[in-house]
Order: structure tokens, then C-alpha cells, then sequence
């Protein structure tokens, strides 16, 4: 089997949005990731990767969500979580859930989303003042997610 | 007074949103309200370098990157003064149609085809018919892997640059793409069998306006520097720098959208003008094929744009795998872009999005920084022709109830294959 594959979702030019691909190129410096796991900063169109998902036991998507809780919060769900919602409302891409169920069709692997709350996202080519200044609290957190443990960047996160 | 409102249609995102008045019979106002329009992307990259300009442009969509990376540079280009290699010219409609296969099997299985089949998604529709979604899944696959070897990137393409490419492909790379584009091509006859076998959606009719690129040279997405607009038997040729008399644009109430008209008449852009301006691209199996598919042209019903569709993606497929064939053949030869020499000047380049005329135009100062920058979508030169058809659809429609209605109006939307610049991504919870 090949290492597990992390993907950073989001439009960079959409604000918060944006949060995955930020923090999955973060990620790609981080000494801390174990040099087994595969990054991609992805933009916004999760089918594009269903080459690279072949082989794989583990995907990891991580994406801005819309939950009630403060903005820079890291909740990690499996992707067959009930309470995701499944409706499409883009113009030409699947939402991330809804490939997710059809790449369930062509690969064995598991998914995991780990979703990053925000509040707001609007056209900007860089991510909110508020986000920005949780990055490294965000990172660690995400790290713990993905099975690096590092309890002292977690603080401030749930 | 009664109001059809769809605030945002599934599978056409967010801020898009149609609302149609009716008093009794009679249909008033129509808007279908997108945040599309002249200079909205200006702000992205004011005062940029003309080399980061293309990638920052890139990100406005995952599907549509490449035919705003490579617009974008031949828009740069143009204002250089930069010539492109044959080579490049080729590689680069490879690249381009990749994107188009990549996009169309997207639309056509994924988003449109569950309309048909009176399915609520594509999740519903890959229980329902899963030789449906995996032909769209293995098509779109084929075409993000042309865009991976060409492009060097699976999205956002960071390998075209001014002039050229940063590496071109290596002859084992072609090979690998020959043979999956060969093994690809054995899913026409499915693609067409499917598109064939859909229930009828006559919703409208009515004399339409097209706008296409001439490809009388060939038939490429991304040469030609010339368009044509024709309405009924007037043909009009508009030439990139003159891309403003085509973009003629008109603000409307209650839509961000400025209305585009051409000799004061909405038109149609994407895969069915491309082949009524161009019906010369109809030989052979794709007049069969359209011969199956009932589309005659010129069509006046837009949902026959998912059946150019059809017929353009088995055509792409037979395309691409001649330009590979043809590189391969005369040996892929190792070329460097040229340097650039920035200069105060404007660039203006159209070319052929998958779902229509893309237009981007800038103004660099001597260091090569944008002072200007203007970029037209499809889905913003379409905004007119579409709420023409919706109001078509209603005022023929002999129900009168909200499902009938929503049901057409949605379809009709759909078949525009809309994108919306910039749209947000996130996963929402219940």
C-alpha cells in the first residue's frame, strides 16, 4: 500500500476559503510530517487526484468548513459522517463530500476530513487576519489529526 | 403577481440565482443575478508582474485553469510581441484539450445527467446507472492526466509560462498519453449511446444568437484570433482587440451581471455556437453521431448544447490522440521559452473556454506591471442569452406550477454548464 495521501482543498483567491491549500503547503515544511506522507495543495476540485489516490489505504482531505464555532477551529469527521451535507450547489465542480462518495466507487481507501471552521469568504488572494494568527495553533492541530502528536502548538483549538 | 425564485441552483453554486415574474400569463421580469462583469478580477492583480499574473488567474477555477492560465499568456504575450513556437502552439492545444475533455465528461455525467434521469444528484445517480458515473469519472481522469503532463500540475498549471514552456514533455510521457487516449476513444460510442437514449427536453425555442472563435483553420480552442457572431444569417467578424463591440455591455437591474449583447441581440457562447459557427468541424462519424443524437444545426433549443458537448468531447478525444501521435512522429525537441522584453503596451487575447469565449486583456507599464486588467467569463457573455431562454421556457411551458417551472428553468441553467469566478469550496454541516 502506498503512504497515506493528504490533500489541502480550497479557492486561494476566495479569502478563508483558501485554508486548505494554505495549510497543506505549510504542512510541506513542516519537519514534523513523516516524510511517508504524500501533500497536495489542491484548489478545489477533489476528482482531479483520483490518479493518485490508486493503491491508497488513507486519504486525508483537509477543507474549510461552515460549522457554529469560532473560525480557526480544526474538527476532524470521517467522510461518512451524517451530518455533512451532500447537496451540490457549485457550478461545475462536485462538492468535496459528493466526490467523496463517487471515488468510494473506484478506490478502497478511507477517507477523513479535517474540516477548519471559518467564518466568512470573500474575493482575497490571502487569508484572514484571524485565521492567519491561528495558523500555528491550526497546524498543530492538524498534525495531531494526522497521528503527529506535537500537544503544545494545540492549545486554543478544540 | 407570482414569483418563481431558485435563490441558488443545485449544482450551479451559491450566488447564482434565477427569478422569474409572472402575472398570469404573461412572464415580467426575468434575471438570472451572477457576479460576473468587466474589471471584477482587476483587484486580483493590479500592479503584478506579467509572470505572476497568469498563475494568480489560473485559481479562479479548478475546471476552467488551463483556458485562463493560457489566455491569460497569450493576452501577455500579445503585448510583447511574443511569438510561439509551432511546437508550443500544438502542445498547447493539447493542454486545452484536456481541460475540454476533462470538463465536458464532468458536466454532461456528473452534473447535468442526473436531471435527465430525475435524479437529485450524482450520488443518487451512481446507484442508479454506475456506468454512467464511471464512464465521466474515467473520461475526466484522462483529460486531468493530459493537463498533468503537459501542464506539469494536475490543476493550476504552473508549467506553461510567456512564450513557451518551462519543460516540454519527455517521448516516454507522449507514449503513455498515445495509449491512453487510445484506449479512451473506445468510449465514444458509449458517450454517444448514453446522450442518445435521454428523454427529450424541449423547453424552448426560439431564434438564438452564436458567438464562436473561426476555426476554419483547424478547429483549435486556443489559436485563431478572430470571432464570429451571427444572428439570423448575419455574420459579423470581431477581432480580439475589438473584443469591447462584442462585450457590449449593458447594466441591468438586480443582476451584478452586465448584460453582453451583440447589434443589440443576446448570444449564445460554449459548444453549440462553436459548432454552428463552424459546421464544417461536422464530417464523418461526428455527422453520425449527431445524426443519433438529433442535433441539427443551427439549433434553436439550448439544451442541444449538451449534445455539442457530447459530440465535442468524442471529437477532442480523436484530436488529442492526433496531435500526440504527430509529436511523437516528428520528435518532441527540447525548446526554452524566450526571454521576455517587458514594454508599456495592451495585450488582448479570446480564446475558447469549454463553456465559451474567454476574454483577457491587460495593460502593462515598461517594467511589465499591470495598470489595467479586464477579464470577460463565458458564463458573463452568456448572462443575456440565458434569461432570453428563460423567459422563452416559461411563456412556452402550458403548466403553471412551481415544480414544472423550476424543473425547466434549472435544466435550461445547467445546460449553459454556468461557472461562477471565484466560487467558495467549503463543506457545510447540517
Amino acid at each position: 500500500m502506498k503512504p497515506v495521501l493528504v490533500i489541502g482543498l480550497g479557492n486561494s483567491l476566495m479569502g478563508d476559503d483558501g485554508v486548505g491549500c494554505a495549510v497543506a503547503e505549510r504542512l510541506a515544511a513542516e519537519a514534523r510530517l513523516p516524510e511517508s506522507m504524500e501533500l497536495i495543495s489542491g484548489g478545489t476540485d477533489l476528482l482531479r487526484y483520483a490518479g493518485q489516490m490508486a493503491g491508497r489505504e488513507r486519504v486525508v482531505i483537509i477543507d474549510a468548513i461552515q460549522v457554529d464555532a469560532e473560525p480557526g477551529n480544526v474538527i476532524a469527521l470521517d467522510a461518512a459522517d451524517l451530518s455533512l451535507d451532500t447537496r451540490q450547489d457549485h457550478a461545475h465542480h462536485l462538492s468535496a463530500i459528493q466526490a467523496i462518495r463517487l471515488l468510494e466507487m473506484t478506490t478502497p481507501a478511507q477517507f477523513r476530513l479535517v474540516g477548519i471552521s471559518i467564518g466568512s469568504a470573500g474575493m482575497d488572494a490571502s487569508l484572514s487576519p484571524v485565521l492567519a494568527a491561528r495558523m500555528p495553533a491550526i497546524l498543530g492541530r492538524v498534525l495531531h489529526e494526522l497521528g503527529c502528536h506535537s500537544p503544545e502548538s494545540d492549545a486554543g483549538t478544540t | 403577481m407570482k414569483t418563481v425564485a431558485i435563490e441558488h441552483l443545485a449544482r450551479v453554486e451559491g450566488h447564482g440565482g434565477i427569478t422569474v415574474e409572472l402575472e398570469g400569463n404573461t412572464v415580467g421580469n426575468v434575471h438570472f443575478d451572477v457576479f460576473e462583469g468587466a474589471r471584477l478580477l482587476e483587484p486580483l492583480v493590479r500592479g503584478k508582474r506579467y509572470d505572476e499574473v497568469a498563475p494568480i488567474l489560473s485559481r479562479i477555477c479548478a475546471i476552467c485553469s488551463v483556458a485562463h492560465s493560457l489566455t491569460s499568456l497569450k493576452a501577455t504575450e500579445n503585448a510583447f510581441g511574443i511569438a510561439i513556437s509551432r511546437q508550443t502552439e500544438m502542445l498547447r492545444d493539447l493542454l486545452y484539450l484536456g481541460e475540454n475533455i476533462e470538463s465536458h465528461s464532468l458536466h454532461l455525467f456528473l452534473l447535468a445527467l442526473p436531471d435527465y434521469l430525475n435524479c437529485a444528484s450524482a450520488i443518487a445517480l451512481a446507484a442508479a446507472r454506475p456506468d454512467a458515473v464511471l464512464l465521466g469519472l474515467r473520461l475526466k481522469k484522462l483529460g486531468n492526466r493530459i493537463q498533468e503532463v503537459i501542464g506539469g500540475r494536475a490543476i493550476h498549471p504552473v508549467n506553461a509560462v510567456p512564450g513557451g514552456f518551462g519543460r516540454v514533455p519527455a517521448t516516454e510521457q507522449l507514449i503513455e498519453l498515445r495509449d491512453a487516449l487510445s484506449e479512451g476513444i473506445k468510449d465514444s460510442n458509449a458517450v454517444i449511446d448514453l446522450m442518445a437514449a435521454l428523454p427529450d427536453t424541449d423547453f424552448c425555442h426560439c431564434n438564438t444568437a452564436f458567438a464562436a472563435l473561426d476555426s476554419a483553420g483547424g478547429g483549435s480552442y486556443y489559436g485563431g484570433e478572430e470571432v464570429i457572431a451571427a444572428t439570423n444569417g448575419d455574420r459579423a467578424i470581431v477581432r480580439a482587440a475589438d473584443y469591447r463591440t462584442l462585450a457590449h455591455e449593458q447594466s441591468v437591474p438586480h443582476s451584478h451581471a452586465k448584460h453582453s449583447t451583440f447589434r443589440g441581440k443576446p448570444f449564445m457562447v460554449g459548444s453549440l455556437a462553436r459548432l454552428t459557427i463552424n459546421p464544417h468541424r461536422i464530417t464523418g462519424r461526428l455527422a453520425l453521431a449527431a445524426e443519433r443524437l438529433g442535433l441539427h444545426l443551427p439549433a434553436d433549443n439550448p439544451m442541444d448544447n449538451n449534445k455539442a458537448q457530447a459530440l465535442e468531447l468524442i471529437d477532442d478525444l480523436a484530436r488529442a490522440l492526433a496531435i500526440v501521435e504527430r509529436l511523437l512522429r516528428e520528435g518532441i525537441e527540447d525548446e526554452r521559452p524566450p526571454a521576455v522584453q517587458p514594454r508599456a503596451a495592451t495585450g488582448t487575447a479570446i480564446t475558447e473556454a469549454p463553456r465559451g469565449l474567454l476574454i483577457h486583456s491587460y495593460t502593462y507599464d515598461a517594467e511589465g506591471r499591470t495598470t489595467s486588467a479586464d477579464v470577460i467569463t463565458p458564463t458573463a457573455l452568456n448572462a443575456a442569452s440565458m434569461e432570453m431562454h428563460f423567459r422563452q421556457a416559461v411563456e412556452q411551458c402550458a403548466e403553471r406550477d412551481d415544480t414544472a417551472l423550476r424543473r425547466r428553468l434549472e435544466m435550461i441553467a445547467r445546460a449553459y454548464d454556468p461557472c461562477i469566478s471565484c466560487s467558495v469550496h467549503l463543506v457545510r454541516k447540517r
